[in-house]
């Protein structure tokens, strides 16, 4: 028997092996155009940035060589680039209720697709933007996924006094939209322990949120941190002169090591209190926007660390994630008599092979365990979740133009308990396409 | 930890290691040249090009043109005139970028890809197999910067026919300026002295430096052999004095 489990559980790992060597990265080819740099210079694998990147993002996209004012570039640039994915996507999940009492459900084909429409670039020194319509979709619908600007070096012409204001992505360990792989996303960030996403809290720390970040670093963005105020998104307001005040913090810490063994280390902590109103005044019954009071918190945070393996241009890429999470009790509207609170992370890997830039293997599990369930008689491990993605990107071509890849992707959640009949649900995902950006 | 529990950490930390097959043994000081093509790859190759001749798919866009290692010719260095730069020189200008140019600064990517990057450039030349660098040059100390040495350095500028190429102003439109080409063929242009970003660095220091090393590949001599220190700061000063008052270099800082 324990031989057969050694068996099992190595062929698990091996799994995990496949799944888990991968390399990311995700470019705004205007950028490149602009600076004549390739994608690769500021992704470790589309779209994950490296140093280099990410000292260039904190900078404000600017490379402070003169040319960084628009007056600077040519007439005829103009810094727009688009992204999408067209794609096979198979899905399936357990246990659906239906009239036939519970049933598999399975779907697939080419997905209809949505578009990125990604326009960043600096308005003057030190001034720049980020506005990103997306969808594009058959239904119709756009929306601005973000749209900022950011002002760095605005006290003491210091890298440490950087405001940027708008709808953005908070300071996350890892970026939630720009993330390796195209399937369900960081579990932690959107988590919450009602399986009813219309119950309790809807905040989601990878939704983008409007407010107005402070953000400072040092010379290549060795030490960063982070401070946003925000309006907590899906909020319907309160009384008060920043409804739904809510506040997010981060701070991170680089190491680079003159070593090809261990190349860099990362340590963070980040921490999100985003506060929703729970009592309203009404017409018809219904809450009106704007309106509401008595705010309690959904709270979650964290910390996290990163390790390269190898050559810091080829690395082996881990980044571990812890999260505790919290959502007051009076968010479920009276049916729960204490706070949910949780805890959760998720391992993920990311591997440029050596000499090797076009590949890109990623691997990520996910976890999410259950503390205190906020509402009377629901299983501890109600909603506990593991999911596990894994995926390959191959980049056909790129250069400081565009970039396009092949991408495949596996992906397997399981959410405990959550069926009518008290079972588990799984569900995966199949995905096959062509990322490109241009 | 029972034994279920110990294969198992062995296990992950077994295929850690396959998953980093290609890790090596730390190796301070010198680069690698075989990771410094992947550097190349990754940061240089779309201006200098995979033959490392400067012609990149970006450097048609460029002005001035990318540098060509396979003549080891390079023109910020702290070795006399014609020589080898030393890895020192090469890292300080990946560090510090060329301002007015499109050659970022690598500040960001660490130490040690800088390191293996310059070993792979030199694999381009055969002159890194055949000769070494010449020692620095020794820089004096720098006396004082007042009115009276930059008004003799104004007139040294007069003298040395700096005005031939920069201009009477220093603002790069002397006579000579657009007949000026560099050891490539390609036009290049004197540098405007008053806009304050000295690609070589601010101080009177690295202005000295250029006025002893010359810039190789470039029109801009060396006057090692006809300028005694003296003037070379007095120069210095008057060059320094075209250009805003205050700091600058720091104000520019790239990532």
């Amino acid at each position: 028997m324990d031989r057969f489990r050694f068996r099992l559980v190595s062929a698990l790992w091996l799994a995990v092996a496949l799944v888990l060597f991968t390399a990311p990265a995700s470019a705004i080819p205007a950028f490149a155009r602009k600076t004549g740099l390739r994608c690769t210079s500021c992704h470790e694998s589309w779209p994950v940035l490296n140093d280099f990147g990410r000292a260039y993002r904190d900078n404000g996209y600017q490379l402070r060589l003169g040319k960084d004012d628009p007056t600077t570039t040519p007439p005829g640039y103009w810094p727009v680039a688009i992204r999408i994915t067209p794609h096979y996507e198979f899905n399936s999940i357990s246990n659906q209720d239906t009239d036939q009492g519970p049933k598999d459900f399975k779907t697939g084909g080419v997905a209809d697709g949505a578009m990125d429409l990604l326009t960043a670039g600096t308005l003057t020194n030190n001034v720049s933007f980020l506005v990103v319509p997306t969808g594009f979709a058959s239904d119709g619908s756009v929306s601005l996924e973000s749209y900022w600007i950011y002002l760095t070096r605005f006290l003491f012409k210091s890298d440490w006094f950087n405001v940027r204001l708008g709808k953005h992505e908070v300071d996350l360990p890892v970026s939630a939209h720009r993330s390796i792989n195209l399937t369900n996303g960081y579990l932690i960030y959107g988590y919450h322990p009602a399986a009813d996403a219309d119950a309790g809290s809807p905040f989601d720390m990878g939704a983008n949120q409007r407010g107005i970040e402070f953000s400072g670093h040092d010379r290549g963005s060795m030490t960063r941190y982070n401070f946003t105020i925000f309006n907590a998104n899906d909020s319907n307001g309160s009384r008060n002169a920043w409804d739904s005040t809510s506040y997010y913090g981060h701070f991170q810490k680089y190491w680079q090591l003159d070593s090809n063994t261990l190349s860099e280390v990362e340590v963070g902590a980040f921490g999100a209190w985003a506060n929703y109103p729970t009592t309203a005044f009404t017409s018809g019954g219904e809450p009106i926007p704007g309106e509401g009071g008595n705010l309690k918190t959904t709270s979650r945070y964290g910390a996290e660390t990163q390790l390269w393996f190898g050559p810091a241009v080829t690395p082996l890429h881990f980044e571990l994630v812890y999260a505790h999470g919290s959502d007051a009790r009076d968010l479920y509207g009276g049916a729960a008599n204490r706070n949910g609170t949780w805890n959760g992370g998720f391992l993920e890997a990311v591997w440029v092979p050596s000499d090797l830039l076009h590949w890109g293997l990623f691997g990520r599990y996910d976890l999410i365990r259950n503390s205190d369930q906020p509402i009377p008689g629901t299983p501890k491990d109600f909603n506990d979740q593991d999911q596990l993605t894994g995926g390959i990107k191959y980049t056909l071509n790129y250069n400081n133009r565009a970039e396009y890849a092949l991408h495949a992707e596996y992906q397997t959640n399981r959410m405990k308990k959550i069926a009518s009949d008290g079972s588990d649900v799984r569900a995966n995902t199949v995905f096959f396409g062509i990322d490109f950006a241009f | 930890m029972n034994r279920f529990g110990q294969r198992h950490i062995a296990l992950a930390i077994g295929l850690l290691l396959a998953g980093s097959f290609e890790l090596r043994a730390a190796s301070a000081g010198a680069g690698d040249p075989v990771r410094g093509k992947l550097v190349y790859e990754r940061y240089c190759l779309s201006c200098h090009g995979p033959e490392g001749n400067g012609a990149g798919e970006y450097a048609e866009w460029t002005t001035p043109k990318p540098r060509d290692y396979r003549q080891g010719t390079f023109k910020w260095r702290s070795t006399p005139s014609g020589s080898l730069p030393t890895d020192a020189d090469l890292e300080k200008t990946l560090k510090g970028g060329l301002y007015g140019t499109a050659m970022p600064t690598w500040f960001a990517i660490g130490h040690r890809s800088r390191m293996d990057v310059i070993a792979y450039i030199k694999t381009f030349s055969d002159r890194w197999t055949k000769e070494k660098p010449q020692p620095s040059i020794v820089i004096p100390s720098e006396p004082a910067n007042d009115a009276a040495s930059i008004q003799r350095g104004k007139a040294l500028y007069v003298k040395y026919q700096c005005v031939q190429c920069h201009g009477e102003n220093g603002q790069g439109d002397g006579p000579s300026a657009h007949e000026l080409k560099d050891d490539w063929g390609n036009p290049i242009v004197p540098y405007n002295l008053t806009e304050g970003h000295i690609k070589c660095g601010d101080t009177a220091r690295d202005i000295y430096r250029v006025f002893i090393t010359g810039l190789s590949g470039t029109p801009m001599p060396s006057f090692a052999d006809s300028i005694d220190k003296d003037q070379a700061w007095d120069l210095a000063h008057y060059i320094l004095s075209l250009g805003p008052a205050g700091p600058r270099r720091t104000e520019e800082q790239g990532p």
